[in-house]
């Protein structure tokens, strides 16, 4: 599989070193030099918002930093664990470095953001199960100091140090532009989301209706899949029997795509252009039938599983008195049938999220196999 | 002969044709009819057959949940079961038919302690099974994680797929297997003394004592039946996606509970029946597939799907002793 395997993140970073560069990112760079170093595959980062300023928050080590994870068990959410703990590894200031779940309830996380300031931490990282939930206890903490990094999940207000994310609305616009160009601007087609009521699905869902408007597609049904490739399937396998025709399939996430997929073929019914994200469950279906589905093809637009790096690295430059933008979005890199072999990793597991910063034996090794 | 009691003549009429039916029966046919004119598609035998495959997962975990409930208890790690079949038998599998007969023996063998543990805890230390089996359900979730370090790997072998995704003729195998489980488990539970000591437990634990039924071995067998059902509809599952998710089996936590109720078994114990459980495991998937098909919101998806599972309990009480099937 290509130069991936030999060395794929120092190239992928001179890549897009030079990238960046090309395309007037260096005033950005030239302002905040850090984000250059932040930027780990072929993403990019775009500072947005007012400049936090270090010097308040400047303090001598070592750091104590707690992350709230909203919850744990998806290998995504697993990748994210595993290379910020080796992030931290990295950083001799920082002492301590506690994590602690969600498990995926509200309440719970709000607790946990409690106790971690009452453990007297420094600053405190956060995927939030809800944007709007954890505002108040992010808002108190950070009146109390403590330097507050939501990412992932944008969190409602203000009241929170720095963000970092991809930005779910544009995501999910680039999804739809491109399945508008891939059904050549008219089509039918179903739409799959994540986790009923998630607010992901929702700014995602609301981009791609966005890039489809005008056009001639016609969407027949919208239906929360949970990002499992079981419900997608079973949810495809009943659009099916109601919609004769579909003629694209709408995700935000690829565990929805592949399940939508196998549904088809289970269906013997021809496979059509689908989005998604860097699920490699998907890019090897695609690689497997690509040759027998003249019509199958691919959108996909990557949730960096290194976001908890650049957070991690966030907290740390406030904490040592530099200078940070209040928001960082991640731009990640579309994969199509043009480039997904740069992607792809057949010899790892499905459940592989191939934007990482991982080396394939770290995978291997996480995954087993 | 007033138009009252004239009325009232057809409703013991309905009421009698009812119950010698089975309430699930009628409310599965109602839901289809009523799915087929909202959507023509319900209508279609690939349809038809596509909720009969699906169905057999949530039937088969049904199945021993029933067997729980009948001795007035309840299995909430049924959840933690089908995930754990899903991660050991990819894990064993690793996509070589040689590794079959191993995985699904490990996964039985796995689900029979399970089951035992679960027992135990409920007839020996006197935990409520409510208790006892949702503690069991968060270990096992705990334990997936433990075990994969929430990075599960594998994936089926091209065997194992024949059971979820293949065909016997027309009929999918998945229900061709659901269908041979459930009627062994209701001639078992019907047909021998096992079976009427587990509705004589259910129905009133200090009298079956009385008489010398062995309450806590009866318990304990109907609670290891439990789990390894819930391994077995895991299986099925697992064989229909192929690969290893740990929140797969979160969605049968209550739809195993629904099914159950729905089949006309009592949440007290001692009433109801497999085959009901058959009803009932079709009609929550029918009305899955339906809210699916129909243009509504997620939102209302939810709604509809709690009103027409309230509404055919309803529907028991109309018929008063409707738990006909027991």
């Amino acid at each position: 599989m290509e130069k991936k395997n030999e060395s794929p993140h120092y190239s992928r970073r001179q890549a897009i070193k030079l990238g960046a560069a090309a395309l007037g990112f260096s005033t950005v760079v030239r302002a905040f030099p850090g984000l250059a170093d932040d930027v780990i595959s072929k993403a990019k980062i775009v500072p947005t918002g007012e400049t936090v300023s270090g010097a308040k928050y400047k303090k001598n080590g070592p750091f104590r930093i707690g992350f709230s994870n909203g919850f744990s068990g998806n290998t995504w959410r697993t990748e994210c664990l595993y290379t910020v703990k080796k992030e931290a590894a990295r950083h001799k200031d920082l002492a301590d470095f506690i994590i602690v779940d969600g498990q995926g309830d509200i309440a719970k996380q709000v607790n946990d953001i409690e106790n971690l300031v009452s453990q007297n931490v420094d600053a405190i990282l956060c995927i939030p199960n809800s944007g709007s939930a954890v505002a108040p206890a992010l808002r108190d903490a950070t009146k109390q100091g403590i330097v507050t990094v939501p990412f992932n999940l944008p969190v409602d207000g203000e009241g929170w140090t720095a963000y970092t994310g991809t930005d779910p609305q544009k995501k999910g616009f680039e999804l739809g532009k491109w399945l508008r160009g891939a059904l050549g601007d008219s089509g039918k087609i179903v739409a799959l989301g994540g986790l009923p009521g998630n607010s992901y699905t929702a700014a995602a869902w609301a981009g791609a209706q966005k890039a489809m408007e005008g056009s001639k597609i016609q969407v027949l049904a919208f239906r929360d899949a949970s990002w499992e490739e079981d419900r997608a399937k079973v949810i495809m396998a009943d659009l099916i029997a109601a919609y004769p025709e579909i003629e694209g399939v709408w995700c935000d996430g690829s565990q929805d795509a592949a399940g939508a997929m196998k549904a088809l073929l289970g269906a013997k019914r021809p496979l059509v252009p689908v989005t998604g994200d860097d699920y490699n469950g998907l890019l090897k279906l695609y690689d497997q039938q690509k040759a027998n589905y003249p019509k199958f093809d691919i959108g996909l637009v990557s949730e960096p599983s290194w976001e908890s790096v650049v957070a991690l690295r966030i907290a740390l430059k406030l904490l040592r008195g530099e200078d940070v933008p209040k928001r960082q979005i991640i731009e990640p890199q579309l994969i199509t049938s043009e480039n997904y072999k740069n992607y792809l990793r057949p010899d790892l597991a499905d459940g592989v999220f191939v934007d990482t910063d991982l080396s394939d034996d770290e995978l291997k090794a996480l995954f087993k196999s | 002969m007033t138009t009252q009691t004239q009325f009232s003549n057809w409703l013991l009429h309905a009421q009698l044709i009812v119950q010698r039916t089975g309430v699930v029966w009628l409310v599965v046919i109602l839901l289809y009819a009523v799915s087929g004119l909202f959507s023509p598609g319900m209508f279609q035998v690939s349809q038809v057959l596509n909720i009969l495959q699906v169905a057999a997962f949530l039937g088969v975990v049904a199945t021993g949940q029933t067997l729980a409930l009948l001795t007035g208890g309840i299995d909430l790690s049924v959840a933690g079961v089908v995930t754990m079949s899903n991660i050991v038998s990819t894990s064993i599998m690793a996509g070589r038919d040689g590794n079959m007969v191993m995985a699904v023996a490990t996964c039985i063998l796995l689900a029979a302690t399970v089951g035992l543990i679960n027992g135990l805890m409920i007839t020996v230390i006197r935990v409520a099974p409510l208790i006892a089996t949702l503690g069991v359900n968060s270990i096992l979730f705990g334990a997936a994680l433990v075990y994969t370090h929430g990075a599960p790997h594998g994936s089926i072998s091209p065997g194992f797929a024949v059971f979820g995704q293949g065909h016997m003729t027309v009929f999918p195998v998945s229900t061709v297997c659901w269908l041979t489980v459930a009627l062994t488990i209701a001639w078992v539970t019907r047909q021998t003394v096992f079976g009427r000591q587990l509705y004589a437990v259910g129905a009133n634990t200090t009298a079956a004592r009385m008489m010398g039924i062995p309450v806590r071995r009866i318990v304990i067998i109907a609670y290891i039946l439990s789990s390894v059902m819930a391994v077995l509809g895991g299986l099925l599952l697992t064989s229909y996606i192929g690969s290893p998710s740990l929140g797969i089996g979160d969605q049968f936590l209550l739809s195993s509970i629904a099914a159950t109720i729905v089949g006309g078994t009592a949440l007290t114990g001692g009433m109801g029946s497999v085959i009901g459980t058959i009803g009932g495991a079709l009609f929550i998937t029918e009305l899955n597939s339906f809210t699916t098909i129909v243009r509504v919101s997620t939102g209302t998806q939810f709604v509809l799907q709690g009103a027409v599972i309230a509404l055919s309990v309803l529907l028991y009480r109309f018929v008063g002793l409707g738990r006909a099937s027991s």
